[in-house]
């Protein structure tokens, strides 16, 4: 296997490590049909099946993965991050 | 792989439904007559009880569902016969009534009056009649045009959006090119991803239906004022690295590839006509399993990505996971191997071509992984609080 993160769209804000992904090591992204996405260095172990972003987030901003919102980043969140609950929230079922 | 190379056999039915299993199934109506149903079970080989923990004091359109659940899995082709008893003879009637609309062999038996024990032995003689007529029945071949499944999926991470579902909605669109009949549902986990399933609407009415029910279930939802985060997605999705319902809403969405919704359909509600129907549903694995089965479907396709180990007592449930350490971990609860496709050693094709292979060989009498681990959960779906 030569590539540690998988993407449903090239456009989209994250990957998806398809191994455990240790902090420091430069991943390199493919999409599903094998496209290259470019590799990223990675700021955080990221475990399996657990989101890398491939690009700067400003938060606020919403979070594209399927070419789609998914979320927003509630905080600023910087490309090889490990995102998830901590940093991203929905944009559904608000509770005021 | 074209489903219309698929060699199928099954249990032809009086009203011309084919079954793949052929259960006699002792059927409580109520929770307290779960006794009396596993006591003829255990007499009786060759028959089965569903215990289940209601039927008592329902009301208005919860009670109607707990009708149509017990009916409906009578009625489910893959049952030959079925035995009901209840506490009391009417409701027990009205169950037996819509079975024998079917044209298969089914009695009522109630307690009152009887005792358990009493009660037991007549069931028993009666069960005995019709485990040796099921032992009777032949299979015969039939065209997948006659096929009606569904498909939920469970324990979802992003390996389920990558992989697992993908390859049920390829196989989805081969089924529904070929005439067979697909269920699936999960009303507020399609959140997110509410108007893809809209856009695949045939008409104005399905649409309208299909809001509806989109808004009545999201309303109950967001109107109990609680964040969802660890119900929906659950502390699995999250350990999985799912984040938010609507990136849970797009790796379910997969399984439907790109079919159009027929129909959206009350909870039970047996489809009319082929293609692919929506069921208003929970998300929750027994539960709409449970509610498949009622509906017809003899057979089920379960995407897992961390490892559900759900099954059925009549719908045989094939399990489907992307996951390698689910594949490493829990290898006994998976029926179809779809790693490959993170690896990009697998197209989403041959990971379809996989799965056809497992429905099969399923269809003609090859125990799935959870009908071997005895994965017997029937659960009714419960809308409202009893009297």
């Amino acid at each position: 296997m030569k590539h540690g993160i998988l993407m449903h769209e090239s456009e989209d804000d994250v990957g998806v490590a398809v191994e455990d992904l240790k902090k420091g090591s430069r991943i390199g992204a493919v999409t599903l049909e094998g496209k290259g996405v470019g590799a990223v260095k990675l700021l955080h172990d990221v475990p399996l099946g657990h989101k890398v972003a491939m690009r700067d987030l400003p938060k606020d901003k919403p979070v594209i993965k399927y070419g789609r919102r998914v979320g927003k980043a509630v905080a600023a969140i910087a490309k090889g991050e490990h995102v998830h609950v901590h940093n991203v929230k929905t944009l559904r079922w608000t509770v005021l | 792989m074209k489903p219309e190379e698929m060699k199928l056999t099954g249990y032809r039915r009086p009203d011309g439904r084919y079954g793949i299993r052929n259960h006699v199934i002792i059927l409580p109506v109520d929770d307290i007559s779960n006794s009396a149903a596993n006591g003829v079970a255990a007499l009786i080989k060759g028959t089965m009880a569903l215990p289940h923990a209601y039927g008592r004091l329902q009301f208005g359109q919860d009670l109607e569902l707990t009708f149509r659940t017990l009916a409906g899995t009578g009625r489910n082709p893959n049952i030959a016969a079925a035995i009901v008893i209840g506490i009391e003879p009417k409701w027990t009637e009205r169950i037996v009534k819509e079975i024998a609309k079917t044209g298969k062999p089914v009695a009522g038996f109630s307690i009152e009056r009887h005792g358990d024990l009493r009660t037991i032995e007549m069931a028993s003689r009666k069960a005995l009649e019709f485990a040796q007529h099921a032992s009777e029945l032949q299979r015969e071949p039939f065209p997948v045009k006659q096929l009606l499944m569904s498909t939920k999926c469970g324990e979802s991470d992003t390996t389920t959006g990558l992989a697992s579902c993908p390859t049920v909605g390829r196989v989805f669109e081969r089924l529904e090119a070929a005439g067979a009949t697909m269920i699936f549902g999960e009303t507020t986990e399609l959140t997110g991803g509410e108007d893809i399933v809209q856009s695949r609407c045939v008409n104005k009415k399905v649409l309208a239906e299909f809001n509806r029910m989109f808004k009545d279930y999201t309303h109950l939802i967001t109107s109990q004022g609680v964040d969802l985060l660890g119900s929906q997605p659950t502390e699995g999705n999250i350990r999985g690295g799912l984040t938010t319902i609507e990136e849970k809403a797009m790796g379910n969405i997969q399984k439907i590839g790109r079919c159009q919704v027929q129909s959206a359909l009350d909870p039970a509600v047996e489809p009319e006509g082929p293609g692919l129907h929506f069921m208003d549903s929970s998300s929750a694995a027994a539960e709409m399993v449970t509610l498949c089965g009622a509906a017809g479907s003899v057979v089920h396709y379960f995407p897992t990505g961390q490892g559900n180990i759900i099954g059925n007592p009549i719908v045989p449930v094939i399990k489907l996971t992307g996951n390698p350490l689910t594949l490493a971990t829990m290898s006994e609860h998976i029926d179809v191997d779809v790693t490959g496709i993170l690896r990009l050693e697998m197209t989403l094709d041959q990971a379809a071509d996989a799965a056809m292979k497992v429905l099969e060989s399923t269809i003609n009498g090859r125990l799935t992984a959870a009908e071997a681990l005895r994965h017997d959960e029937f659960v009714l779906t419960k809308l409202y609080r009893s009297a």
